[in-house]
């Protein structure tokens, strides 16, 4: 179920700033209390993608360490998409949470 | 520990050397970081638990190589494009200089010239409707896909048939464009004036190339993608 809402969850974690990929893992297990704890190496792929469909922007930056770091962050193009997907989301929760509040009695009439 | 694992994915993705190149550099940045945050310290147990929770080479490197091929797709069709605008230039610009310099051709060559002259027509229109085919197949799907299923497979094949096909007929149109040319240049008195359509041929003939180039790169891809994914 997860991975259908990768996007988002990626799109999500950067909406704090421009973050590099290690930050972006943190971020989603932080933000989501350790539930989501996805092998690492998938969200790269997630990231180059975004990047690649002008959701995100990459630059590279020298880390304190003397690596190469790679930061990625939301274009305008990327708020309006998790603006959107936010939506859709809070549409979709609403009701599936209307579903599973169980049945409501009718009175008599 | 770590550079093996990397080097696993940097020979995975060796069809793309940019993107293997900064992949590996972004990876390394990432396992060295979890590395030195494992709160049992640095070592060899850290290293292999860094690339426990990072995943499968193979797997994280077929990922990579949609994304991959997703870009080399992109990057044809805005060729094809871009060569279509060119050689269209290139036409107009040779035949302007035919006007100027009063350049006919020679009688015997006149009918075979007029074959010529339709099959580039042709050829060329034929070229334009095979990119037009092409943008339209790309606006049916402007999400790039996360993985190589078969709806974007599907997506994948009738793209590269339509920019093997746009290609094709490009290549047509520039053989008859540079048999013109020749016509042309066999009719008059080779001079400094004839460098003008021979340097627009030059160019047509170069774009051809890069073409075909991007076409064998993005086909390499296919397959490299195809056989991570399997």
């Amino acid at each position: 179920m997860l991975k259908g809402h990768l996007d988002m969850i990626v799109l999500a974690a950067l909406a704090a700033g421009p973050a590099h990929g290690y930050a972006v893992i943190q971020e989603i297990r932080r933000k989501s209390g350790e539930a989501f704890d996805l092998p690492e190496g998938t969200i790269y792929p997630v990231l180059h993608r975004l990047h690649e469909g002008g959701l995100l922007s990459a630059r590279w930056v020298v880390a304190e360490s003397g690596r190469r770091r790679r930061i990625y962050a939301l274009t305008k193009s990327g708020q309006r998409a998790l603006q959107e997907r936010r939506a859709v989301w809070q549409q979709f929760s609403d009701a599936v949470g209307s579903l599973l509040a169980g049945p409501q009695r009718r009175r008599p009439a | 520990m770590i550079s093996a694992y990397l080097d696993s994915v940097e020979k995975a993705l060796a069809f793309d050397r940019s993107l293997s190149r900064s992949v590996r550099h972004e990876l390394e940045d990432h396992l060295r970081e979890v590395v030195a945050a494992d709160p049992e310290g640095a070592g060899p147990d850290a290293e292999s638990r860094a690339i426990a929770k990072f995943g499968d080479p193979r797997i994280i490197a077929a990922q990579f190589a949609i994304v991959s091929l997703s870009k080399q797709t992109t990057r044809t069709a805005i060729a094809i494009t871009l060569v279509i605008a060119g050689i269209f230039t290139m036409m107009k610009v040779r035949i302007a200089w035919y006007e100027a310099m009063l350049w006919t051709t020679a009688e015997p060559l006149t009918m075979l010239s007029g074959i010529f002259v339709a099959i580039d027509r042709y050829s060329f229109w034929l070229s334009v409707v095979a990119g037009i085919a092409i943008w339209a197949q790309f606006r049916r799907r402007r999400r790039l896909s996360a993985e190589l299923n078969a709806s974007y497979r599907r997506h994948l094949y009738r793209s590269f048939l339509l920019c093997l096909v746009a290609t094709t007929f490009i290549i047509v149109s520039i053989i008859s464009d540079g048999m013109l040319t020749a016509f042309r240049l066999y009719s008059i008195d080779l001079g400094a004036t004839a460098l003008v359509p021979i340097f627009s041929m030059t160019i047509e003939i170069a774009c051809a190339f890069v073409l075909a180039v991007l076409l064998l790169r993005w086909q390499q891809r296919m397959a490299a993608a195809m056989a991570l994914s399997q």
